[in-house]
């Protein structure tokens, strides 16, 4: 039985990832390898679209914290996309908004990232 | 090794659990207090709050007491006394006192991009007493005590 899974598409040359079920300990590395994947480029442009995703704990969270300094240094960026409010909620609780774009919709991360070219 | 389950002096009126020191177990742990908690009369907000501070100190209890030994076990028992809900979270491994860690200073933590230690400020924002009992040899169990007062 598996409890969080992670698809991927792509929309104007950035990278969405989108995430269902719950991502705790158990879960975060699958997480991890799949933001991996996708930031082994120049300059890595990752959304991650949380509508699906149902639950988060301080272990899914560091995920993005373990990607963020290499993807910036780099020009890249990863942005977070249509968390359910409680899910937000722990965001918010604990700063991420100082460090991340967490917006509404993933057209609005996709524009937020300027991709008219590669 | 002796298994808790068999041994711990759990509280009679408490409802229990107890699973092996692996993350798989952390989804049928927080299914369990948000079972119990919902059936005790906490908001489906707070139920969520509350089965999140508990997934982080199991999530810790495995890392650093068990180190990911998964053929350890600890257990959880919960009850009602005092309009408080109480959560005992029970090992027997390493010694680690969440309680012992300063909290971060959020601004610190982002600017530097640091990493880990974000499961204890957790627990702090949402349990409204946090207690800690290490193991001696009178009482061999480390003991988490969370306390979530009913309001």
């Amino acid at each position: 039985m598996s409890t969080f899974s992670v698809k991927h598409t792509t929309q104007q040359h950035v990278d969405v990832l989108s995430v269902t079920g719950f991502l705790d300990a158990h879960t975060a590395p699958q997480l991890e390898q799949e933001i991996q994947k996708y930031s082994d480029v120049p300059t890595p442009k990752i959304v991650v679209d949380f509508k699906e995703l149902d639950y988060i704990s301080s272990a899914g969270m560091g995920v993005f914290m373990m990607f963020i300094e290499d993807i910036r240094s780099k020009s890249g960026d990863i942005k977070l996309a249509r968390m359910q409010p409680k899910v937000y909620s722990v965001f918010d609780l604990l700063g991420f908004p100082m460090l991340f774009d967490i917006v509404d919709s993933i057209d609005d991360a996709v524009v937020k990232f300027g991709t008219s070219n590669e | 090794m002796t298994k808790l389950s068999r041994t711990y002096p759990f509280s009679p009126r408490s409802h229990r659990i107890c699973v092996t020191s692996d993350t798989s177990e952390l989804k049928k742990i927080r299914d369990f207090i948000e079972r119990t908690a919902l059936q005790l009369g906490f908001a489906e907000q707070a139920t969520y709050n509350i089965a999140l501070a508990v997934d982080e100190a199991c999530a810790n209890i495995i890392r650093h007491s068990y180190k990911h030994d998964t053929t350890r076990e600890f257990c959880l028992e919960i009850f009602v006394e005092q309009s408080c809900l109480t959560i005992n979270i029970i090992d027997n491994g390493a010694t680690f006192d969440p309680l012992s860690l300063a909290p971060p200073n959020m601004k610190e933590y982002f600017s530097k991009f640091m990493k880990g230690g974000l499961g204890i400020p957790i627990i702090r924002k949402f349990i409204d007493e946090i207690r800690y009992q290490s193991a001696d040899s009178d009482h061999p169990y480390n003991v988490l005590t969370l306390v979530k007062r009913l309001s």
